[in-house]
């Protein structure tokens, strides 16, 4: 039971990541599809970086910054330009998955080697409390990261002016350019932080949770992180609860597929999905994330 | 106001606030914002899904990084307090009433340390109760030294708080005069302007005995606010007449026009065309023999990106012969069609495969009246028809409306185009706050604009 | 169309497929491959002989099914991101036709079947998120989305039990009966000519039905759709459940038409590089057919790359990513792609 927690916080970390990412691009207004990419790009960068300096640290830095690289072509052409913003994302997915999957072969045309990952980190004391001590405090840095990243980003959307003019962009960005804020320039940092926090989530999976790079390594898991902003309805506290829920499903589904048990491990892999789909179909709130989301905005005359 | 407010750069004049000139060329809201000006728009900017003190505190010009919530509130309802301002401070702004959001709106201005306050209509959505409730605050601004831009077309309002009161028609400054010295009548005459030059008027048909070409009996349907709401709207317009129902903007023509176009259903009433019952569907509507011209080309049924032939055959997608055969588009039949309208009703260039987007807005407009006159319907629901369009388009629509009458067809004119409405009606009703207000056979200009700006509801049948 | 407006329409996508390339080389020169012997070996690997031909017709067809499925999707302004889901729904419903229900049918009855529980898989699908729209104002962006994990899982979760081969050894299913296998040319199967067929069939229904006007009018502007009596919503809900049949034919065909049986990972991203497809034929259904072919030959001439030159096949995803940027950083009049509304919310 323990070992399974374990488990789910592990799977959920990345998730947790990109989602929280994802939230504040979210929030400010602009649908990014194409995290699953930059996702990608950082899991490809960082192992990349990890592999020839021999530190993850740099990395974890390394993919942070790929996936920036993506995050402000995004932004330039969905936010600046305001092109259609799913077409824009559909790029940056392809972009991503075909450069990195060209890139890890003509670097390593011996196959991919084995990177330094990054360690658990234990917390003194607390790793060894019973029951939960070991899977809540003997963990991933990602995961610690993922849990400060959501208590931080709650607390700006909630306690900072800034967080109430990025609100404001995404709910009613007519409003917001009234009382004087930047819209444009608001978003187009919001999703290069977005970038950001995907790019760590992709360390995570090269550095952390596998210890190399395969092509296309991400497997959706950047849908999946829209799907826990979603089911997450737009807060924080929500999306943590989310990615949870999915890593648990995650991480059930590995052990069942072990364990030889007759209920099929697709269904588990399944269920998230549906759930989500049943949370949108009849829930009456927050269903549908900031009112101004996914729509460009242009200064016009009233 | 926009330019004020940094929103709409214009193209030439000046602005000065405090006795400074303002450089206009960068002119933003932020720069508003700093200049100390602050405006309560008609149609509220606030962000609905936050609160009013989250409201307040995003825009603010200085002042800490932080949020402090608590800190915020106090403020907030400190100033409430002082200005009688009762605005609830815990819930989100989608939550408030109009009412409340006007308020709320004001109190961020206030906030601000606006020195010129601009209200666009404040009251147009408010009780008299909350109306008076709000005086005694902007008086009190007043004296404290602010400057207050008050629009309104409610003559009480203009009487009892005003200094001075400017009237502007079509976008250009008409007159400014003491507030003591104006009139009701006097403010009307100013605002509503001459006779349509060129124009002639033939003279009515005769009146033929039996039920109405179109009428509307005790109509209730939804608005978008309050005053917008259909409140037992009844009405009758007989064959070869034009009845025009003038009125404001916001006073519950959009609503009108969607119930009279098929697209918003009504929660009671009837409508009836030559004494029949007809379902309020667009295409029963159509069947039925209504047609429905609209100023605005979307709401007109004008697809921008399709040909100007598609647009003519837009309505007619279904079961019209003419075109439609076993589920295939006869291209060819609506491109003659197109012609053959395109001629008779003078549009030019005449090719129909052109992009209606293309078209000028008369020119655009001129397609939809082709359109829908051109079925020679029994009754005509023309809302703004002439909304933007330059004098020879709108002439021409005019002529249309005219000819119709002439021919025997019933015609519903609504419009905020006042001087229009009493050039080509035989008959006046006024629509205020959603609620159709009888007008004098006899009602010169003054007289009607009296009765729009008086702003209360009376009975309702006409 | 005259020829010199047929001439400007296919100027700018042209130009994106040759920056695009162009880029493509450049980069390949980065990376330390010999460019020109990269292209030439994609080229050939593409054209440069019958068996290259096949390969990309193979490639091509399934590009068809979905590119048309996205294109007539997006010009009813519905954000279609499903096609892929729907490919394997498709699959799905055709396998279990051919495998399970009938599967000592005869060919003349079995074809039409597996075909139209292909197409009706996929519609199914599509519907569900139309009725999310329709009834519940739900982004069809989120749900199509979500829905294609649903159906990935759904195959998988066939593969493993329902439809699994009978020996029990391996995630696929049983070889499709023979009946049940498409007519073909070699390896040239009867899919490649429907799919052509159903570009012109779309191309009609699109331009010259009144269904067809009415949703394009839709797509245009719900707006004024509205006053003319035509219903956003259900013409919606019409047109994503016919672009998930086509979609569903895909992956019906690529089952019983090249792969034999099915397995999970049965399609390599056909639904999403479909959008490229789509945005490269600016949404008109024939053009579908010169873009089609385009990325197909991308993807069969990758691996001739691959075997020649060393250049690794995926680096046809580069391509698409660029053709897309390439294209739509060209202002809109030139484009000319009437795309969905950037709003992402129900219908109007």
């Amino acid at each position: 039971m323990e070992a399974l927690f374990d488990s789910a916080l592990r799977l959920a970390a990345p998730l947790l990541l990109a989602a929280l990412g994802e939230l504040l691009v979210e929030r400010a207004g602009v649908l990014n599809i194409g995290v699953e990419g930059m996702m990608l790009g950082g899991a490809f960068a960082a192992f990349v970086a990890a592999v020839a300096t021999g530190s993850p640290a740099v990395g974890v830095v390394a993919g942070g910054a790929a996936a920036c690289a993506l995050g402000a072509l995004f932004a330039y052409f969905a936010v600046v330009r305001r092109i259609d913003q799913i077409v824009v994302g559909t790029a940056i997915n392809l972009l991503a998955l075909g450069a990195t999957g060209v890139g890890v072969r003509a670097i390593y045309p011996g196959g991919a080697p084995t990177a330094p990952t990054v360690g658990d980190l234990l917390l003194p004391g607390l790793a060894r409390l019973p029951i939960f001590g070991r899977s809540l405090f003997a963990q991933t840095p990602f995961v610690y990261g993922g849990i400060f990243a959501a208590v931080a980003i709650a607390l700006f959307l909630r306690g900072t002016r800034l967080g109430l003019r990025l609100r404001a962009a995404g709910e009613s960005a007519r409003a917001a350019d009234a009382e004087g804020v930047d819209v444009m320039a608001l978003r187009a940092c919001a999703v290069l932080a977005g970038a950001l926090m995907a790019g760590i989530a992709g360390a995570n999976l090269s550095l952390a949770q596998s210890n190399s790079f395969t092509e296309g390594m991400t497997a959706g898991r950047g849908f999946i992180a829209l799907a826990v902003v979603i089911f997450g309805g737009w807060r924080a506290s929500g999306i943590a609860l989310a990615a949870v829920f999915f890593g648990a499903a995650s991480a059930l589904q590995f052990r069942l597929q072990a364990g030889g048990v007759p209920i099929p491990y697709p269904v588990f892999l399944m269920f998230p999905y549906l759930i989500t789909l049943a949370v949108l179909a009849f829930a009456t709130r927050r269903t549908h994330g900031p009112e101004d989301l996914g729509r460009p905005y242009r200064r016009e005359a009233a | 106001m926009h330019v004020l407010l940094g929103l709409v750069r214009p193209d030439t004049g000046q602005l000065e606030i405090a006795g400074r000139r303002v450089d206009l060329a960068g002119y933003s809201p932020a720069d508003a914002l700093r200049a100390g000006v602050g405006m309560v728009h008609q149609h509220s900017t606030l962000v609905p899904a936050m609160t009013v003190p989250e409201n307040i505190a995003f825009g603010a010009v200085g002042g800490s990084a932080l949020f402090r919530r608590a800190r915020v509130r106090a403020r907030v309802a400190r100033l409430a307090e002082q200005y009688a301002l009762d605005v609830p401070l815990d819930v989100p702004v989608a939550q408030l009433s109009v009412g409340q959001r006007q308020r709320a709106e004001i109190l961020r201005t206030l906030d601000r340390g606006a020195r010129v306050i601009v209200l666009d209509e404040p009251t147009a959505a408010l009780t008299p109760g909350e109306t008076q409730a709000l005086f005694p605050g902007l008086r009190r601004l007043r004296d404290g030294g602010s400057a207050i831009v008050f629009i309104s077309h409610k003559l009480e309002e203009i009487e009892g708080l005003a200094d001075r009161v400017a009237v502007l028609r079509r976008g250009v400054l008409v007159a400014v005069k003491g507030a003591r010295e104006a009139d009701a009548r006097e403010l009307g005459s100013l605002m509503l302007g001459r006779d349509l030059p060129g124009l002639v008027r033939p003279p009515a048909l005769p009146r033929e005995e039996g039920a109405p070409a179109f009428a509307l009996r005790d109509l209730e349907a939804p608005g978008l606010r309050e005053a917008s709401r259909l409140k037992g709207v009844t009405l009758a317009v007989q064959a070869g007449e034009i009845v025009g129902v003038a009125g404001i903007d916001g006073n519950g023509q959009r609503e009108l026009e969607e119930v009279l176009a098929g697209v918003r259903p009504i929660t009671a009433g009837r409508i009836e065309v030559s004494g029949r019952l007809v379902p309020p569907s667009v295409r029963r509507l159509r069947a039925a023999g209504v047609s429905h011209l609209s100023g605005e080309r979307e709401r007109g049924g004008l697809v921008a990106g399709f040909t100007i032939a598609e647009n003519l055959i837009l309505k007619s997608s279904y079961d019209d012969r003419r075109f439609v055969r076993g589920g295939l588009l006869d291209r060819e039949a609506a491109r003659r069609y197109a012609r053959d309208v395109m001629q008779r009703f003078g549009i030019k260039p005449a090719d129909p495969d052109l992009d209606i987007a293309t078209l000028s807005g008369g020119n655009a407009q001129k397609v939809a009246v082709a359109r829908e006159l051109d079925s020679r319907p029994r009754v005509l629901v023309a809302v703004n028809p002439t909304r933007g369009l330059d004098v020879g388009s709108a002439r021409f629509v005019n002529e249309q409306l005219l000819a119709l009458r002439s021919l025997g067809g019933a015609v519903l004119l609504v419009s905020t185009e006042l001087d229009e409405v009493l050039f080509l009606a035989d008959r006046v009703v006024a629509l205020v706050e959603g609620c159709v207000v009888p007008v004098p056979r006899d009602a010169d200009r003054a007289a009607l604009g009296a009765i729009l700006l008086s702003g209360a509801p009376q009975s309702a049948v006409a | 169309m005259t020829t010199r407006q047929a001439a400007s329409a296919a100027l700018w996508p042209v130009l994106s497929v040759v920056l695009a390339l162009g880029m493509l080389a450049l980069l390949l020169l980065l990376l330390g491959y010999a460019p020109l012997p990269a292209l030439w070996a994609l080229a050939s690997g593409a054209f440069g002989s019958s068996a290259a031909w096949t390969a990309t017709l193979l490639k091509a067809s399934p590009l068809l099914f979905t590119g048309l499925a996205v294109a007539l999707s997006f010009r009813c302004g519905v954000w279609n991101i499903g096609a892929e889901g729907q490919l394997y729904a498709g699959a799905l419903a055709a396998t279990a036709v051919a495998t399970r229900l009938l599967p000592g049918a005869p060919a003349v009855v079995l074809t039409p079947l597996l075909s139209l529980a292909g197409a009706a898989g996929g519609a199914l699908l599509a519907a569900i998120a139309g009725v999310l729209r329709a009834a519940r104002g739900v982004s069809e962006v989120i749900s199509t989305i979500l829905l294609n994990f649903v159906a990935i899982q759904a195959v998988a979760l066939a593969v493993h039990g329902p439809l699994q081969e009978a020996s029990r050894a391996y995630p696929q299913s049983d070889a499709l009966p023979a009946a049940a296998l498409l007519p073909a040319f070699g390896r040239l199967h009867l899919g490649i000519a429907i799919a052509v067929a159903l570009a012109f069939a779309v191309q009609l229904l699109i331009f010259r039905t009144a269904l067809g006007f009415r949703m394009r009018a839709v797509g245009l502007s719900p707006v004024a759709a509205r006053f003319a009596g035509i219903s956003p919503e259900r013409h919606a809900l019409v047109s994503i459940s016919i672009a998930g049949a086509l979609a569903g034919l895909a992956g019906a065909f690529e089952v019983a038409g090249v792969t034999e049986r099915l397995y999970e990972g049965l399609s390599p991203g056909y639904g999403y590089t479909a959008i490229a497809v789509a945005l490269l034929a600016r949404l008109n259904p024939l053009a579908t057919l010169p873009a089609a072919l385009f990325f197909g030959a991308l993807e069969a001439g990758a691996g001739a790359m691959q075997r020649s030159a060393g250049v690794p096949s995926v680096v046809t995803q580069i391509v698409q990513g660029l053709v897309i940027l390439v294209f739509v950083a060209i202002p809109f009049e030139a484009r000319q792609a009437p795309l969905p509304g950037a709003s992402i919310d129900g219908a109007a």
